[in-house]
């Protein structure tokens, strides 16, 4: 019953934001379910948090990033969900959403990054949303294990992959957005199938169902799941390859790959942000609380240090307590500045692989995976 | 001498416009080849050289685009969105949200 009304809501509200966008792209829109967000792309919705949102562990929903490649699909009726599963496998399933739930559910703190987040700051600069910091964010995932789905269907010991497809569709001959997972990753016990997100399951963040793959690139976790096929090779489409490639030896900034050296992304780089201050923020000659985020894909962070005098020395940052693969852990540095002037505060990141966040991120022909250390410029100015 | 002058500067007020007209058609281009499938905005926040505007171009074809003015709505890019143009301000998006009522 509750669904009725949900879904009616839904419809009524997507109804108002189409006579919104059909004004035109240099009108304001507000996206149902967001606060103000960083407005990259109105129709689909691509949306980056502001900075200062990231105060808190789990990021609230309502401030989540999104990207979608493709236009979201109508609401998908929880009733006559299925999802199918096939391919190499001796029992092939259409699952209801009913039998999802009957599977043993497991939660899976992860933080999730656009591929893309970052692209602004290389120079030359490269097609693709110009994201800046914002395009991450850390949930609390729930659902059943995508390995448990599998055993269930009587996956083939010879499938290498597993193909991923969304019930979102392109536009025009926009290809479709399907996503190939190597199986040892899609066996790993915290890849699974979400039914919730901090509790909630948002259409927006691709419920009712949405591949969770922790650690590894945004772009691998499918939204709005209707199909899991068992493969013997990597799926081809547009969105394997060329799309999610990074170069296998670096380029020379502004100058072009070679196809054929171009790899799948897998994983994720060690990185930290500032979120407060802000970049060419004013503050008073005052104690001033520095914070901001860390992660390291598929490993935990294990130290975050900050200069406050452009990377000439670097001090230990206080680590929020939860060391887990996967998620971020949040840090923070009481600083007294010794007096008036600008300031350039830089933070790098050290994770338990022993991976420490370089100078430079390798440009790339995409922007991928920026995860340079990282920089804002502060002026202190005399406490009234 | 003078009209040397005057010849010239009329022949640049007309390339100029020739410009301006181009320019227009590559407005109007973009309204109708891009927004079938994305807002605006989408071009509108990049800043990319010309090859590059032209790739993306060629993408876009490539997934079922029409584009008829092709050649303005290129000068249109590039004119507008070039990499030699200052970034473009963030846009923010008004709020959206509506807190749960407790239960």
């Amino acid at each position: 019953m509750s669904f009725t009304r949900r879904h009616l809501v839904a419809t009524l509200a997507s109804g108002a934001f189409a006579s919104q966008v059909a004004r035109g792209a240099d009108d304001t829109v507000a996206i149902p379910g967001k606060r103000p967000m960083i407005l990259h792309n109105d129709r689909p919705e691509d949306l980056e948090t502001p900075v200062r949102y990231f105060d808190s562990w789990l990021t609230p929903i309502e401030v989540f990033f999104v990207r979608q490649h493709l236009p979201r699909p109508p609401a998908i009726d929880l009733e006559t969900y299925r999802l199918a599963v096939n391919g190499m496998v001796s029992k092939p399933l259409q699952l209801t959403l009913e039998d999802l739930k009957k599977l043993p559910q497991f939660t899976v703190p992860a933080t999730i990054e656009c591929t893309g987040n970052g692209r602004g700051f290389y120079s030359p600069k490269v097609p693709g949303i110009q994201w800046m910091r914002g395009a991450i964010g850390n949930a609390e995932w729930r659902g059943p294990r995508v390995s448990d789905v599998l055993k269930m269907a009587g996956v083939n010991s010879s499938a290498s992959f597993i193909d991923t497809d969304g019930a979102d569709v392109g536009l025009a001959s926009t290809p479709d957005f399907v996503r190939s997972l190597p199986m040892n990753k899609a066996m790993h016990p915290a890849t699974i199938l979400a039914l919730s997100m901090n509790g909630q399951t948002p259409d927006i963040h691709g419920f009712p169902v949405r591949l969770i793959v922790p650690g590894w690139d945004g772009t691998s976790s499918v939204k709005w799941v209707v199909r899991i096929s068992a493969t013997a090779q990597a799926n081809t489409g547009f969105f394997m390859n060329p799309g999610y490639r990074y170069p296998k030896y670096p380029l020379p900034p502004g100058t072009p790959a070679k196809p054929a050296e171009l790899e799948v992304i897998e994983g994720m780089p060690v990185k930290s942000c500032i979120t407060s201050p802000e970049d060419q923020e004013k503050i008073a000659l005052e104690p001033t609380t520095i914070r901001g985020f860390a992660w390291a894909g598929e490993n935990a962070i294990e130290r975050v240090e900050i200069s406050v005098d452009g990377g000439s020395r670097w001090r230990d940052t206080q680590l929020s307590p939860k060391k887990l693969p996967f998620a971020w852990r949040l840090w923070s540095f009481e600083w007294t500045p010794a007096d008036r002037g600008y300031y350039t505060l830089m933070s790098r990141a050290t994770d338990t692989a022993g991976r420490v966040q370089p100078i430079v991120s390798p440009w790339n022909p995409s922007g991928y995976l920026w995860n340079a250390i990282d920089r804002v410029g502060v002026t202190v100015e005399k406490s009234a | 001498m003078r009209i040397a002058i005057i010849i010239g500067a009329l022949l640049t007020l007309a390339a100029l416009a020739a410009d301006q007209a181009t320019l227009d058609r590559g407005r109007k281009e973009a309204g109708l080849a891009c927004t079938p499938c994305h807002s605006l905005r989408l071009v509108e926040s990049q800043r990319l050289p010309r090859a590059a505007w032209n790739k993306e171009l060629d993408k876009m074809t490539g997934w079922g685009t029409k584009i008829t003015d092709r050649d303005a709505l290129l000068e249109y890019l590039v004119a507008n969105y070039g990499d030699d143009k200052p970034p473009a301000p963030p846009a923010m998006s008004k709020n959206g949200y509506t807190p749960r009522k407790q239960q």
